[in-house]
């Protein structure tokens, strides 16, 4: 088929100017898709020369896809059905390469209605397209970014306030879902106050006339909790300038807030536990600050219960030392059993700060009737090496709460103040229980020193006492001595030997005797003061001792009287009771002064009663509680000799009997000393004693 | 050899009757006369009475009623018989030191030797003597 005879006559005709047009590419096609002309834009843009194109089919523009979709033969069927197709698609050039087409396909027919072929119209969009493509993959790039977004609520309003657009950030900060949030007017997002103050409409005008609006504030989720946000409000205008609507971003400062506010509950704290420092520092008083530390935990935390729990000795359970909100009967008293679930036993075990996890732990014993709500614990140092935990304290909350990382620092600081007052206390008890021993030390020392003054004084007086009667024996026995040797000589110096002996003799005696009241303090300290206890008449006793004492008295110029039962039986140890006698009358007599003494002896009931009074110097008042002690004595040392033991001696003899010795005295008006005996002795130490002696 | 000291005058002052009477013996026997008192009242009583001045007092210290310092200082206040020599005679630890407060011619310390009895009152006795 040659060029000319294939065309249509019309075609022939074509007009020439469509064969310039290098924009479009604008060709004949036959009935059944044949291309049968070619004009210059075709060239251009599908790549073939009208040799090569020209009666081959039009199908070779079409991309496998479309081939293989039985595009080619569609379009012209809908062409020829529809009178014309237009579309947009990719399309073939010569080279293989795509480009992306706008078709338009229109039947032409002759006036009888036969077709007679097709008018295809093909343009370039390839830059369009592309540039299209552009735009949507920059928009989609943009939803996706306003759609990653979750810390901002990004969203569209349109000019009456009404949600046009929602990201996953507003459904996150808002709580509601685009579906049910687009459409509805944004006044839902303001608290009733601000929706009463106008303050949506007045954020939109602002926004509207100054192209941009921006505040802090307080805004509802659905669930109606409010957070604190920061909103920017954006005039949307086309490009005519005219208010297409607002993009709304806003951005929940809820934990900024939060953190503000931790700032002032921290420095709130601080001051706290400053204060109670303070407190602690003024007060030396561990309960007073103990029952503070509980006050100041309770005010500053907002807990309702409070309480510091003390570790029993033997560490093994905690006791309620202090609280608030707690069950005050289970103060000091109802322990709390420490095993591995109790949460103070962990406390203590981990040594730090808790804060617990309720399903984790028991409280344990009374604090069980406390269980919900939070808790935070916190370990209280011991005071010294044996006790390295004084206890723990713990706030509750009755409510469920997230205690922060300051909420349990702040505990962990009570403590530490608490901790410190304990070891305050423990150091002042350190610094009296030294105290205490100095002055105990002291006082021993001082104790000691008396002693050996005592002592020094003692044996002073002991050796005086016993170069007495030595001085009188070595004498008398010297001068017998001499008396013997010279007796050849001096008949009338040997006449006098017999008393002489007999004075010394007499000395000797009365060496034994201060040697047996030297034993005797002996006895009595070593707590061996043995009676020999027996049946005899007491009266008689009294009667003899005092005829004995009759003549030193009248020596000293005192009389002395006796009144008296004529018996008086009893059971006794003879020679102690005349012991305690001749104690009691040789003082009297010493110093009486030489003015009367009377002896009175009365029976009453089962009791003997023995006073001995004289008028003489008398004993002070403040003398009178030491005259019954070891080597005192209330007479200066000087005008009276003696060992200073009588009445210390008697007063051990007496008591070992059972009875007591008392005295009563007026200076310079005399003193009366009482024996009061039980008339069958009874030995203070031990009655069975006395009673298998006196069975003896 | 004693017998030319003797035939003078001693006051011994002694609460202890045992020890006075002692002395006395030993005084006696060396032909002194013994004058006897059992304190220091009883003492100055004796010098102001006696009828011959003692040529020495034997003093004890500690004695009831009036001690051997109230005698001593109520002998050294009168002028009649403060010149009288005092031996002290002391049973107590440091009689020596006392002695010599009490501005004493000599001190015997009991229990005293029937030899230095002797010879402390043959010094003041026999001095008078020649």
């Amino acid at each position: 088929m040659t060029d000319s005879q294939a065309r249509p006559a019309f075609l022939r005709d074509a007009p020439l100017a469509f064969q310039r047009i290098r924009e479009y590419a604008i060709f004949l096609l036959e009935p059944d898709g044949t291309v049968a002309s070619w004009n210059e834009g075709a060239q251009v843009i599908k790549g073939y020369s009208d040799a090569e194109i020209i009666g081959q089919s039009f199908s070779r523009f079409y991309t496998p896809e479309d081939l293989l979709a039985g595009k080619p033969a569609e379009i012209l069927s809908r062409a020829s059905r529809d009178g014309r197709v237009e579309e947009e698609a990719w399309r073939l050039r010569k080279d293989g390469s795509r480009f992306w087409a706008d078709v338009v396909v229109t039947a032409l027919r002759d006036p009888d209605g036969t077709l007679r072929g097709f008018v295809k119209i093909t343009r370039d969009l390839t830059a369009r397209k592309l540039a299209e493509k552009a735009l949507r993959q920059s928009e989609e790039r943009m939803r996706l970014m306003i759609d990653s977004v979750r810390d901002y609520a990004i969203f569209m309003l349109d000019p009456t306030g009404r949600v046009a657009s929602w990201n996953p950030g507003a459904e996150r900060l808002k709580g509601y879902t685009a579906r049910e949030i687009i459409g509805h007017s944004f006044e839902r997002f303001y608290p009733e106050q601000e929706l009463r103050a106008g303050k949506p409409r007045l954020e939109l005008e602002i926004a509207a006339r100054e192209g941009r609006f921006e505040e802090e504030g307080w805004r509802l989720r659905k669930d109606g909790s409010r957070f604190w946000a920061n909103v920017v409000l954006s005039a949307v205008r086309d490009e005519r300038g005219v208010l297409v609507g607002y993009a709304k971003v806003t951005r929940d400062l809820t934990e900024r807030k939060r953190s503000e506010e931790a700032v002032i509950e921290r420095a709130r704290q601080q001051a706290a536990v400053a204060q109670l420092g303070l407190f602690a520092l003024e007060h030396p008083d561990l309960d007073a600050v103990i029952d503070r530390a509980v006050t100041t935990v309770r005010e500053t935390m907002g807990t309702e219960l409070v309480g510091v729990l003390e570790l029993s000795e033997d560490g093994k359970s905690l006791v309620l030392r202090a609280g608030c909100g707690l069950d005050v009967a289970a103060m000091g008293r109802v322990p709390i059993e420490l095993d591995g679930v109790a949460e103070a036993g962990y406390t203590l075990s981990s040594a730090g700060p808790a804060h617990l996890d309720e399903r984790r732990f028991r409280m344990g014993g009374f604090l069980d009737a406390h269980r919900g709500g939070s808790r935070v614990t916190a370990l209280i140092r011991g005071s010294d090496r044996s006790r390295e935990a004084f206890g723990v304290i713990e706030a509750h909350s009755r409510t469920e709460r997230a205690f922060g990382e300051d909420a349990v620092n702040f505990l962990q600081s009570v403590a530490n103040v608490i901790a410190a007052a304990l070891e305050r206390r423990s150091m002042e008890e350190q610094i009296r229980i030294a105290e205490q021993k100095a002055v105990e030390e002291r006082a021993r020392a001082s104790q000691v020193r008396e002693a050996l003054r005592e002592r020094d004084e003692f044996i002073s007086v002991a050796a005086h006492e016993l170069r007495t009667p030595l001085t009188a024996l070595q004498l008398k026995l010297q001068t017998v001595e001499r008396g013997l040797k010279m007796g050849t000589q001096k008949p009338a110096a040997g006449s006098s030997v017999e008393p002489r002996l007999e004075g010394a003799l007499r000395q000797t005696e009365r060496l034994s005797l201060l040697v047996e009241r030297l034993l005797d303090v002996t006895r009595i300290a070593a707590g061996r003061l043995d009676l020999a206890l027996e049946t005899f008449d007491l009266a008689a006793l009294v009667r003899q001792v005092a005829d004995d004492f009759r003549e030193p008295a009248a020596r000293a110029g005192s009389e002395l009287r006796l009144e008296g039962p004529q018996a008086l039986q009893g059971c006794w140890d003879r020679l102690r009771l005349e012991q305690v006698l001749v104690n009691l009358l040789s003082n009297a007599v010493k110093y009486g002064a030489g003015r009367p003494i009377s002896m009175r002896v009365e029976r009453a009931g089962e009791r003997i009663r023995i006073a001995v009074t004289d008028q003489g110097i008398g004993i002070a008042q403040a003398d009178l509680p030491r005259i019954f002690t070891r080597f005192q004595r209330a007479a200066p040392l000087r005008n009276y000799g003696g060992l200073g033991l009588g009445l210390y001696i008697a007063k051990h003899i007496v008591e070992a009997h059972g009875g007591r010795v008392e005295v009563s005295s007026r200076p310079e008006h005399g003193s009366t000393f009482v024996v009061d005996l039980p008339i069958v002795a009874v030995r203070a130490a031990g009655p069975e004693q006395a009673a298998a002696r006196v069975r003896a | 050899m004693m017998a030319g000291k003797c035939g003078k005058t001693v006051l011994v002052v002694e609460d202890d009757a045992d020890v006075r009477e002692a002395i006395a013996e030993v005084l006696s026997d060396c032909e002194y006369k013994p004058l006897h008192a059992s304190n220091g009242a009883e003492a100055l009583q004796r010098l102001r009475t006696a009828e011959v001045r003692p040529c020495v007092i034997l003093l004890d210290v500690m004695m009831p009623t009036m001690d051997g310092w109230q005698f001593r200082a109520a002998q050294k206040s009168d002028p009649s018989v403060s010149d009288i020599p005092v031996v002290v005679l002391s049973a107590h630890a440091n009689g020596s030191e006392a002695a010599a407060k009490m501005d004493a011619a000599a001190y015997l310390a009991k229990p005293v030797s029937l030899e230095r009895l002797v010879t402390v009152v043959e010094r003041f006795c026999g001095v008078e003597q020649g």
